[in-house]
This record gives C-alpha cells, structure tokens and sequence, in this order.
C-alpha cells in the first residue's frame, strides 16, 4: 500500500524541520518541535524491523529460559521461590512454545510473550541468592553471554537516537538482524 | 488474548493493596514516600498533564499576596523556559517590599512539578538544602516554597533568578548529559566544579536545618541502603517491562553495600548541565538539588566522573562530566576535601549510579510519557536510548568486576 510508512514519516520529518521549527518564534516550542523531529528520524530507521526484532528476542529468551529450567531443576531441595518460578515458565511454555509458528501471530502478541519470558527470567534471578553454590555458578555461566548480546541488540535498536558514547562499535541494526538477505535466528540457521 | 503480566497491570492501575505493599517491600525516606505515594494515586486517576497555564499568573499573584500579606505587589513578563527534564519552569518578574522592606523588582524562578516527572522529589527538601548550602557553594536564593499540590495544581518553589549559561555555547546535548566544553571553558570551569563538590562534601550537616532529611548514622550503609531501596521502588513502580541486567544489578547492589564512615550532603545530579557560569566563566550557581539526600561522598564523585555523564574528546579520552580527566579530578578532589576515594566503593557506586540512571531514563521517562503526565513527552520517549546505553554500562561493569 503507497505512500509507505517510510515516505509519511520523511515528509513529516521535512516538514517540521523546514517549515514548522523554522517559524516558530517560542524557544520551548522549538526545542520540543526538534525532538519530535527527532524521533521521525529514529522511527525511520526501526519501522520495518520492529517485528524481526521481538522475533529475535522471542526465539532467544525461549532457549534461555530453556536452559535455565534444565539447570536450576537438578537442585533438588529447590526453594519456593524458586519452583513457582519454574512452574511459571513452564505454564507460558505451553502458552507460547518453543518451535510454534509465532511468526504468524500479531505483534502484540509477540510482544507480550516477550516481556513476559523477560518478568519471568527476572524472577529466577532474583532467586539466585537461594540456589546452591553449584547451580548458581551455572546459572552465571548461562547469563554473562547473554547479557552480552542482550546490550548489544539494545543498542543496536537505539543507534540513531544518537546517546552511545561507549567506545565498542554497535552495529547497525539491519546487520544485528540479518544475515544472507534474512532474519539469522541463532541455532536455527538462516 | 492478552499476555500482559500482573506486575505490568498493576503498574498501570496501581490498587492499593499493591501501593502498600511496595511500600512496605521498599522502605524509603519519608518525605520521598509521601511524593512517590502521591504519584501513585493521581496514576490511579488516570489525568494527563495539562500544559494550560491561562491561570497560573493570577494564581500564583494571589499566593505571594497572601504570603507576603502585600495587595499591591505585581507580577509580570511570566514566561516559561526552555530546557530542563524534570521541572516545569517559568520566570516573571515581582515587584514587591523585600525583607529589608524596600520596594524592589526582581526576576524570579518558578520551578513546578509536572504530574509525574522523570524523578520524584519533593520541593520542601529541594528548598532546604538549598539555604543549607547558602556560604558553602553558589546557589540560587529560594523565596517560597509550596510541597502542597493545591495552591497551583502541583507543588513549587520560587527562587531568585540568576543570569548565566548552563552549557557552552552551541550545545547539543539535552539537560547537558554528555556535553563537551571547548576547552575554554574546560580551564576555566573544571577546578571550580571539583572545589565546590569538595565545598557541599564538606558542610556539618549536623547544624543545618534539614529536618525533611533522614539522618544516616556514620559507620553503617544506611544512606546507601535508603537510596538503593529508592530507586529500587521506582523501578518496580514505573517499568513497564523486567530487565535481567537491571534484576541481576538490584542484587548486586544489595549484596555489596559499603559502610560510610562519614556520611555528606550528596548533591545526588553534580554533573555538567547543573551548574550555571557567568561570561566571565565564573561558576555562579550549582542547580538542579532535588535528588540530594544524606550519604556516601563517593556517590556523587562517581555520578561527576562516570561515562555516562563524560563525553570524548578528539583523542576519545574520557572527559568527566566533559571538562576533566577523572585521575585529575579525583587527585584534585582529595586534596580539596580532606576524603579519600576508596577504588572499592567508588566501583560500588559506578554500578549504583548506571542502575539509577537506567532506571530514571528506562522506567520512570517512558511511565511519565505514556501517561501523557508531562509537559516533555517527546523527549521522556527519546530517553529510553539512553536509558540502554546505561544498562550497557551496568552490564559491562558487573561483568568486569570490582578493581583488584
């Protein structure tokens, strides 16, 4: 369908720079006119990648939260907290399963199955003063990578709002996402 | 089928069942939990903030002539000011009798809360802290102040307004977080901005009148513990989705909590931006004092010095707060103040300080525009990119661990 998202917001973007900001005579109608200006610019540069992105994170924090059942269950004198915060994960397993088609479900549910996999990992970390020396070592090893990738996909996504001042290189987000002209979800190839 | 979570829910529409057990799970200074509980219940009303200030010149006319109990002051030129991420601001210009009772016309501050802000702090403590530093450091002088939300919809206070610059000119950076000073500026002002942290460590609290302060006693981790379990409650208030970096740096902090041998006013935003200079390049105001609290001396000396609040030169060196390498200003802080920078506790609070800052810029700017409860919407949205540069930082941090 024309004009594409894209084109709406170059022609917004322009017309606030050249038209809108460039009459106004108020300084804090000026400054706000230029962050809304801004904000065109990062919606540019994310608009066609928003859905590839929660599909990323949704196959990344399945595997993890995977891999942290499989860890913390071995402890078997595991603490309350603990088992209902496996219980959980479990019960959004069924609710959103690993290898499902989530690809063809809405956004918003996408979205919503990830920020409930991000509450859900948060409560087991918070447990991990009240795992055994043992699994909380594993658990750690499981983390640090994954925090790892998880600033730098972050990053990523904010690039163009212009805040890193970190001296490692962020990569563009159309490089974070894709790989041979499509969306590369690791262990899953492509 | 909706996959929002309880937490998220109750965030959203805070019942009072959940008001109170946040409170409870975070216990904070108490006049801090009479703002932040107040938030909370006008969240549960749901009203946007309205930026309509048709009124507000009539009103606040008729509160000075209630305070002052003089009919015949006026009020004029009220105007509202640019800049700032917390406060709505205006200046105007009172004619009145001072204390000297002469009959003077000043241009005066007015700094008022929005309906939710991107920090929640309360003007009666601002005010105070503000007359305690008053001979210590350059501050502007307060007049008024009114924590009650009533008399202009939201709480206030009225300074004496002090001409200057806050950033060099041709500034880009919003609030001045990250702005580099041409070094001009840097030889003039960065000797200056380390004294006066020296100066506002070294004041006897104990003799000022703080009484909306919570007193830490020295040799515990109290003042770090209430201002953890702060910003603790704030993410749990305002998030509107978990992070496992900003759940794995919660536990962090509180495993590691350093005793302060001798608690100081903390300052709580000492950084470039929050400080106003004269042509001349005289620092001639230290601002932005709402977030100050009783603590540990190196939580602002890290909050000044730390890479968020830096910016790069030509040769990519770190410049704290964009004026000062941090050996230098660290060097140069111990010989003015007399208190020594443990590499310990100053790693302690380059943690504390990337979770407070992400927790401001990733929870509390993103609630605050959602509920459309500000009058900077556009850029309490345009935060969040900084907000994951800090939890960037944090993760770096936790993963490189304290210095040996």
């Amino acid at each position: 369908m024309q004009p594409e998202i894209s084109q709406f917001l170059s022609g917004m973007k322009k017309a606030i720079e050249q038209v809108v900001i460039a009459n106004l005579t108020d300084r804090f109608a000026q400054e706000q006119a230029g962050m809304i200006a801004g904000t065109l610019g990062f919606l540019q540069t994310v608009q066609d990648k928003a859905f590839h992105y929660e599909l990323l994170e949704n196959h990344l924090y399945k595997q993890l939260l995977s891999d942290a059942v499989a860890i913390v269950t071995r402890d078997a004198t595991a603490s309350k907290v603990t088992a209902e915060g496996v219980a959980a994960i479990r019960a959004h397993q069924e609710v959103d399963p690993a290898g499902s088609a989530v690809h063809l479900k809405p956004f918003r549910f996408l979205r919503g199955s990830n920020e409930t996999m991000r509450e859900l990992l948060a409560t087991l970390i918070h447990a991990q003063d009240q795992f055994p020396a043992a699994v909380s070592t594993r658990f750690e090893a499981l983390l640090r990578p994954f925090f790892k990738d998880l600033q730098i996909r972050e990053r990523a996504w904010v690039k163009a709002l212009g805040f890193d001042n970190l001296t490692d290189p962020v990569p563009d987000l159309d490089a974070l996402l894709y790989r041979d002209g499509q969306l590369h979800l690791p262990g899953l190839g492509g | 089928m909706a996959l929002d979570t309880r937490s998220q829910r109750l965030r959203a529409n805070p019942t009072s069942d959940w008001i109170r057990e946040v409170r409870e799970r975070f216990p904070v200074e108490s006049t801090l939990d009479e703002v932040m509980t107040r938030k909370l219940d006008n969240r549960r009303k749901g009203l946007e903030h309205l930026s309509d200030f048709t009124d507000l010149a009539e009103r606040l006319t008729s509160y000075l002539r209630q305070h002052t109990g003089q009919a015949d002051l006026s009020l004029t030129n009220l105007k509202r000011l640019s800049g700032g991420a917390s406060k709505e601001q205006f200046t105007f210009d009172l004619t009145w009798k001072d204390a000297s009772a002469q009959r003077v016309t000043r241009k005066l501050i007015l700094r008022m809360d929005p309906s939710e802000s991107v920090v929640e702090t309360h003007r009666l403590r601002e005010a105070q802290v503000l007359k305690a530093m008053v001979g210590q450091v350059p501050v502007p002088e307060v007049l008024w102040v009114d924590p009650d939300p009533h008399t202009l919809g939201h709480p206030f206070l009225i300074a004496v307004f002090l001409p200057g610059a806050v950033q060099p000119e041709g500034a880009t950076k919003a609030s001045g977080v990250g702005q580099m000073f041409p070094e001009k500026y840097r030889k003039a002002l960065s000797g200056q901005f380390v004294d006066h942290m020296a100066a506002i460590h070294t004041l006897d609290w104990s003799k000022a009148p703080l009484s909306s302060f919570q007193k830490p006693k020295p040799g515990t981790n109290e003042g770090t513990r209430w201002a953890l379990a702060l910003w603790d409650r704030v993410w749990e208030e305002d998030t509107f989705e978990a992070h496992p970096v900003m759940a794995y740096a919660a536990g962090w902090l509180r495993r590691h909590m350093p005793v302060t041998g001798k608690p100081v006013v903390v300052h709580g935003d000492y950084r470039g931006g929050n400080f106003m200079f004269t042509p001349d390049l005289q620092i001639n105001a230290i601002l932005d004092w709402e977030l100050a609290h009783l603590g540990d001396h190196h939580e602002d000396v890290s909050w000044a010095t730390m890479t968020l609040t830096g910016a790069r030169d030509d040769d990519g060196t770190l410049l704290s707060s964009g004026m000062i390498p941090r050996p230098q200003f660290l060097a140069r802080y111990q010989e003015r103040s007399g208190l020594k920078i443990d590499p310990q506790t100053l790693y302690y609070f380059d943690v504390f300080n990337a979770y407070k800052f992400a927790v401001i810029t990733m929870a509390t700017s993103l609630r605050a525009a959602y509920g459309k409860r500000t009058h900077l919407d556009a850029m309490m949205n345009l935060l969040t990119g900084l907000g994951y540069v800090c939890v960037a930082t944090l993760q770096e941090l936790l993963a490189q661990g304290p210095p040996k």
